[in-house]
């Protein structure tokens, strides 16, 4: 009676690992299959995009995205202009004398 | 059944549950490997698409890149421009306000007669000749009257004796005289204005390197 039931217990737990063996491989199988599906849809959208892109469609996107990025540069660009331009505006009062006394000595006969 | 042969049955079991849970979580991890490693394939691929498509598009995107970094340059110089611009018009209009004041008397150490005399013997021997009608405006033609002998005396050193006359219509200047000859045919501007002007064409870069604009 003590045997019998060791080895039905046996074969149970044996029974028990099989379905765990196939579990992790019907997972594993699984992930494998998402994964080959994903990387066909990015193959497909890529080489979809490439064929669009070459017919000259597609790119409206692209141009406007450029010319998103390039508006905030010129806006950098020009806030630095403006910041040049009020530096130059503050001129010390010694050089502007100086360059008046220099235009004067020009515009009077010697 | 005995307590020995119970306890072998409750490690075996054990044993047994935890090689299957070992297993288990083994897959696990080797799935999220495997959908990891795609993830990563995928992001690849896209940029890979998109340094193609950009390849591809380069020229119309540095097109359009170039028309608004481009314009924006532009406008920036344009702005810097007309700061520089504005900031030497200053200087000559308060060089205009000086000479103002100078010929109205209002600097002490300037003598504005003597500058007057300068500019009429300078216009005189720059033309060259015997014969010159000098037009001023009101207030300098009152003094130039008063001296004109004084103006003969110092071009008769240049240019020998020569006739000299004034002109009564008064011009309408800041100071300074016009000269022509009796004919017409010569002029020599010579208005504290029209020298201003020459002056600024001439001297304007240096100006801007006075004030440390360039």
């Amino acid at each position: 009676m003590g045997v019998e039931r060791v080895l039905s217990i046996g074969e149970r737990l044996h029974k028990l690992l099989e379905e765990a063996e196939r579990e992790a491989e019907r997972k594993i199988a699984e992930a494998q299959k998402k994964a080959n599906e994903m990387i066909a849809k990015a193959k497909a959208e890529a080489e979809d995009r490439q064929i669009r892109a070459r017919r000259g469609a597609g790119i409206d996107d692209l141009i406007r995205a450029e010319e998103e990025k390039a508006k905030k540069e010129a806006a950098k660009i020009m806030e630095d202009y403006r910041r040049k331009a009020e530096e130059l505006r503050k001129v010390p009062d010694d050089r502007f004398k100086e360059s008046v006394d220099l235009v004067l000595r020009e515009v009077l006969p010697k | 059944m005995n307590a020995e042969s119970m306890e072998l049955e409750v490690q075996l079991i054990e044993r047994t549950v935890d090689k299957r849970n070992a297993l288990l979580a083994r897959a696990e991890e080797q799935a999220k490997k495997i959908l990891k490693a795609a993830e990563q394939e995928c992001e690849r691929i896209r940029s890979e698409s998109e340094r193609q498509i950009l390849t591809l598009a380069g020229s119309e995107l540095r097109a359009a890149r170039d028309r608004i970094i481009g314009r924006a340059e532009l406008e920036g110089r344009k702005l810097l421009m007309l700061a520089r611009d504005e900031l030497l018009s200053s200087v000559f209009s308060a060089v205009k306000a000086k000479l103002k004041e100078m010929v109205e008397g209002g600097i002490e150490a300037v003598d504005y007669g003597e500058i007057l005399l300068k500019l009429t013997v300078e216009a005189i021997t720059e033309m060259g000749g015997e014969e010159f009608i000098v037009a001023a405006n009101e207030r300098d033609l009152k003094y130039l009257k008063k001296n004109l002998k004084k103006i003969k005396d110092r071009v008769k050193t240049v240019l020998g004796d020569v006739n000299l006359r004034l002109d009564d219509n008064p011009i309408d200047a800041l100071g300074g005289v016009i000269v022509r000859n009796s004919e017409g045919t010569k002029i020599y501007y010579n208005t504290l204005e029209g020298r201003l002007r020459t002056v600024r064409s001439r001297i304007e870069a240096e100006v801007a390197k006075t004030l440390g604009v360039i």
